[in-house]
């Protein structure tokens, strides 16, 4: 095993079992209530029978659960051309066009000065580990290109030989363990694109590990299961990642509906999502997941429309209920499949525009990655629900009280929308209209900002599939590395005077299906319900303050 | 020496021919998909401070775009001038590139009034020129020395830049370094930079350096020029050539945030690129999903 702080690029095809190890005493101090030892779960070891059939080479974590080591040397050899044959399809305008002048760009120009390692909260929860330093897969990716690929991107089988390679810097030897760790590697980004925000040549080492990823997916046909085999096919399968088809979605909503009105109805308002309503202004997608996971979401969102007197509908349609599309962190043709089949949806149904509901990374597949799919004559128009929210809340659709809002509640801001597409003030409107003002809060708000927000903030740490990747050992490395940095931000936004209050309930605004997941967890393994913290969407929050309803929306609320 | 002005003209030649193929290569790429970055400049003032976008808007499809023009060009400035995003991220590591980059725009400076200065009349304003080539060539010479050295030091000893840097990276500091060296050892015999002008002279009446040098063109001029024709042979070349790369990056990546609306250029592309006819022979991704109906399985291990 290599140590972490004096990892070089070169070193990714030692012979040795697993290239690091971590140990919470490596990682980053955490602030107060965790900065004592006994504070922190730590990793737990993985079990061997893992380690012995897949590939833990990497940092003895597992994310790709579908790529068992070789067993032969013909194996070996058979996966080194699987993936050089894959470099060469990404290196290809026949295979890879949509994305080349991006890739060469970043391939070329990379002056490896280091800027976007002090942008990754990956690299900063490690502690500085080269490992996770954004530049170093990229860097062993660059190398491969430079001693295994021509100038116009043909592959040299056998590479190149001579001085001039290693004088460039292909100076790289290929073997089965580069290529099985620089896929796991390619695991350990969130896809934040918090490094190419800061690079000071707009470069995007964040666009390598997505790149690297579409290798192992599209070409040699690994992908880890939550974001492939239960993502992205059982979606077109079924008509949802969460596996729920048509019958199931129809019951839960009409449920949900009768949760609504028995609840919140107060025996004269009966609450009903419009479903399948052809000519509709709007067709409003949520993630799926919101149904099963937190479903008081979905529920908020139809007592808000209704209440408004929106001309809106769901879908029951194949991919019309589910805006989740996770070909957008791994593999470009599910992404376009998904995304395809959402717009017919639109399309179908005859609607004015798609509205997307509280998921980060649905904004993004559905707004920006879809945008240049195919002429804009035929896409139905996508939009946040945040503009629409704010200006409902603003214009006095609902009868708020502030008041009702009396609880100290951090903003998460989600890097997809946020970072990704600028949407950044709306939620902002919408907290300043909602929440009691000059009781809690900071920066003069009457709720709490992290110390970098906008679009300058964090990732959850869930982000690019994380949040869904449950695998093996996978959580561990998510739960102690990647949230760590959040788990940060969140303590230092409520300073220890709140945190550590127990009696006040304290709640994580995260406006994405993809950073509540992520919140669950950072709460679950760090034991924050110790301290009264709770999670949840805008729109509850929306509700919450609504006076028209006696009790309040929040079940932590209820309960007190 | 007629052969040293000829090599002048070409390094020139190719200075600017390479560069120009290689901005044009870029521009010949196909369009690709969106990598909106915020802020994004060409957004209205008050948004770009935030970092917001025309997607704060409700129906934002239905309402016009601003280009913040003048935005736009204060940020592309601030970021050549200054390098603004290594000044704000990275400041330490500022003071060196900054000082080498500075000290190639002061060589540039340099370059044009050693051309006006070859050629204006003996008077007030040449000597105006002169005492500003002084100053121009004696910062460039000291600042790109002192950001070549301190570049090549910190990659030399300082671990996480050493792993890092390939043999030609280091190369690529040398010549740089040699270039500004040899210039202010020229300058050290030739206070007010005449070389610079004698060399600018010979180019554009096509004469041989010899005219200024009936002696022979010394040693250590011979070395300037053959270093400074290298580099500029050299750079469109190699990553150097960021000036090329970093327009595409801002303007055509993370700036480029233009929707795909009906009728609009975008769309124009999208439906010329979709009615190229399909090449047989043309590269496929292997995994059975890419080409296979929608459901088509990876053969995974389960």
């Amino acid at each position: 095993m290599k140590n972490g702080k004096e990892l070089r690029p070169r070193d990714m095809g030692d012979m040795s079992e697993q290239l690091i190890e971590l140990t919470v005493a490596d990682l980053k101090p955490l602030p107060a209530p965790f900065d004592k030892p006994e504070m922190e779960p730590g990793f737990k070891a993985p079990k061997a029978e893992w380690n012995e059939k897949y590939n833990s080479e990497l940092d003895g974590f597992i994310a790709i659960d579908t790529f068992e080591r070789p067993k032969t040397k013909e194996e070996e050899d058979e996966l080194v051309q699987k993936f050089l044959r894959g470099v060469e399809k990404m290196l290809s305008l026949d295979t890879n066009g949509g994305i080349m002048q991006v890739l060469n760009l970043t391939m070329e120009y990379c002056a490896k000065c280091n800027t976007c390692s002090g942008a990754c909260h990956i690299f900063e929860a490690s502690n500085g580990n080269e490992l996770y330093r954004p530049t170093y897969r990229a860097e062993v990716l660059r190398m491969i290109v430079k001693k295994y690929f021509d100038k116009n991107g043909k592959l040299i089988p056998g590479g190149k030989k001579g001085v001039m390679v290693k004088f460039v810097g292909g100076d790289i030897d290929l073997n089965w363990e580069t290529v099985a760790r620089l896929g796991e590697l390619s695991y350990r980004c969130n896809l934040c694109r918090r490094c190419a925000q800061t690079c000071p040549l707009a470069l995007d080492n964040g666009l390598i590990a997505r790149e690297i990823r579409k290798i192992f997916s599209q070409e040699m046909g690994y992908a880890p299961k939550p974001l492939h085999e239960k993502g992205t096919q059982l979606q077109l399968k079924t008509g949802s990642s969460t596996g729920m088809s048509k019958v199931p979605f129809l019951d839960t909503v009409e449920f949900l509906d009768e949760d609504a009105t028995d609840l919140f109805g107060e025996g004269v308002t009966e609450y009903k999502t419009p479903m399948d309503v052809e000519g509709a202004d709007i067709l409003l997608i949520h993630n799926a997941g919101e149904f099963n996971a937190w479903p008081e979401n979905p529920m908020a969102f139809t007592m808000l429309f209704q209440e408004a007197g929106l001309s809106w509908t769901l879908s029951s349609d194949i991919c019309g209920y589910d805006n989740v599309n996770y070909g957008l962190w791994y593999d470009d043709a599910q992404c376009k499949k998904v995304a395809v089949k959402q717009n017919e949806v639109a399309k179908k149904l005859g609607v004015k525009r798609i509205v997307i509901a509280e998921c980060g990374h649905a904004h993004k597949a559905a707004a920006i990655m879809a945008d240049r799919y195919y002429p804009g004559s035929d896409r139905v128009p996508v939009q946040s629900f945040l503009p629409l929210m704010r200006d409902l809340v603003l214009s006095g659709t609902f009868q708020i009280d502030p008041n009702r809002n009396d609880f100290p509640v951090v903003l998460h801001d989600p890097c997809n929308y946020v970072r990704q597409m600028g949407i950044v003030k709306p939620q902002r409107d919408i907290l300043k209209a909602i929440m009691k003002p000059g009781h809690y809060g900071n920066m003069g708000l009457p709720y709490y900002e992290m110390k970098d927000h906008g679009v300058n903030n964090y990732c959850c740490g869930g982000g690019s599939g994380f949040a869904i990747m449950q695998s093996m050992s996978f959580p561990q490395w998510r739960n102690n590395i990647a949230h760590r940095k959040k788990l940060e931000q969140i303590l230092e936004a409520f300073g220890p005077e709140v945190m550590e209050n127990t009696d006040i309930p304290k709640y994580i605004c995260a406006p994405c299906s993809n950073c509540k997941g992520a919140m669950r967890d950072i709460i679950e393994h760090y034991g924050l319900h110790r301290y009264n913290v709770h999670y949840g969407g805008l729109v509850e929050l929306i509700v919450n303050a609504m006076t028209k309803y006696s009790s309040p929306y929040m079940e932590f609320l209820r309960d007190e | 020496m007629i052969i040293l002005t000829i090599l002048c003209w070409v390094a020139l030649i190719a200075f600017i021919g390479l560069s120009v193929k290689k901005f044009m290569d870029y521009g010949k790429l196909p369009q690709h998909g969106r990598q909106d970055l915020y802020p994004i400049p060409l957004e209205s003032d008050e948004k770009f401070r935030y970092g917001g976008s025309y997607m704060e808007e409700d129906k934002w499809y239905e309402k016009e775009r601003q280009h913040n023009l003048k935005r736009e060009l204060i940020d592309m400035f601030e970021e050549m001038l200054f390098i603004k995003k290594l000044f704000i991220h990275q400041n330490k590591f500022w003071w060196l590139s900054y000082s080498l980059h500075l000290g190639m725009y002061a060589a540039i400076a340099w370059s044009v009034l050693c051309l006006i200065g070859a050629f204006v009349p003996a008077g007030v304003f040449s000597t105006i020129i002169i005492v500003l080539t002084t100053l121009a060539g004696i910062v460039a010479g000291v600042l790109m020395t002192v950001g070549a050295i301190g570049l090549l030091c910190k990659r030399l000893f300082v671990r996480e830049f050493k792993s890092y840097t390939t043999p030609q990276e280091y190369f690529n500091l040398v010549i740089l370094l040699a270039t500004s060296a040899f210039g202010l050892l020229n300058w050290l015999g030739d206070m007010t930079f005449g070389f610079g002008r004698n060399i600018a002279h010979a180019m554009f009446t096509f004469q041989s350096l010899e005219v200024f040098y009936p002696e022979g063109v010394p040693a250590v001029l011979v070395l300037f020029i053959l270093c400074l024709a290298f580099i500029s042979v050299y750079i469109p070349l190699t990553k150097l050539s960021h000036y090329v790369g970093k327009y595409y990056t801002f303007h055509k990546v993370i700036w480029d945030n233009a929707p795909n609306m009906p009728g609009s250029k975008i769309e124009a592309n999208i439906i010329a690129a979709s009615q190229k006819p399909k090449d047989p022979n043309a590269l496929k991704w292997s995994a059975p999903h890419e080409n296979g109906p929608v459901e088509a399985e990876m053969p995974v291990q389960k």
